[in-house]
């Protein structure tokens, strides 16, 4: 039987690009989340500090 | 100790892709394409274990209503979708050489599809409601009745008169396939156990922060 290589190639080059653009969502998707939480704790570590102002 | 994960996966998927390509034997029957099992197999093997993850971890909610419980069920049930898609995708690739056409409504490939279905119907049953706790405890009796058809795709070419083959590695009694492909065929299985392994750790993670940033 013919080896059918471009076959091969792409069952393997469709699960790369599906399982690399996964990762990547779920990277930037982390990123996002983390810098949007970070940016509200310092907000809100800003307004008690507004609140509690320094002598 | 996720990037350590991470680099684990990354080893084993390599060890994965030399093993299928550069150590395992061309197949005497189907050449070079019977290749495309080494990735064909562990994805419907990482399928099974994600649907069985979301069956566990839906009656764990129901039982302890522990978020964390339905955050795994919900990233298992995301990932292993993935994996059913890929499982749909490569098998099709694979079956337009072997079999000479790229879709039958065969047993096996019916079933497959029906629990992809289902699972991304749960996955958009999730995202519909907006209750969040509704929309979990919805969602868990669902991951708890679709599991059943995990067995059915499983025994489904015993059942009935298929033109997929029976399975080559989960099945009782002896072995047929010589060692060398038995063995490139597990470290696939352990590469692709740690992806989903890894996926999935993510994949809860991120719905944790989003959780909390709702909150």
């Amino acid at each position: 039987m013919a080896d059918n290589w471009s076959f091969v190639f792409a069952a393997y080059g469709l699960a790369v690009v599906v399982l690399v653009a996964y990762w990547r969502f779920l990277v930037r998707r982390e990123r996002e989340l983390s810098e949007g939480s970070q940016i509200l704790r310092e907000g809100s570590g800003m307004s008690e500090q507004a609140r509690h102002p320094a002598p | 100790m996720r990037s350590l994960l991470g680099g684990v996966t990354l080893v084993g998927l390599a060890a994965g892709l030399v093993m299928g390509f550069a150590i395992a034997p061309r197949e005497a029957t189907q050449g070079n394409v019977q290749r495309i099992m080494y990735l064909h197999v562990p994805s419907v093997w990482v399928a099974y274990l994600a649907f069985a993850v979301v069956l566990v971890a839906s009656i764990a909610y129901l039982v302890r209503r522990a978020e964390a419980a339905d955050r795994l069920a919900h990233a298992s049930a995301e990932v292993g979708v993935l994996f059913t898609g890929l499982t749909i995708a490569t098998g099709s690739i694979w079956g337009k050489p072997t079999w000479g056409t790229w879709w039958t409504w065969d047993a096996r490939l019916t079933t497959v599809s029906i629990l992809f279905v289902m699972y991304l119907g749960y996955l958009l049953l999730r995202g519909m409601i907006e209750d969040r706790e509704r929309g979990a405890r919805f969602a868990a009796v669902l991951g708890i009745v679709a599991a059943f058809n995990i067995p059915l795709v499983h025994f489904s070419v015993y059942w009935w008169r298929t033109l997929h083959q029976p399975p080559s590695l989960m099945k009782p009694g002896p072995g047929t396939m010589p060692g060398i492909i038995v063995t490139a065929l597990l470290v696939n299985f352990a590469a692709f156990t740690l992806l989903y392994a890894y996926f999935v750790t993510r994949r809860a993670r991120v719905l944790r922060l989003e959780a909390e940033a709702e909150a």
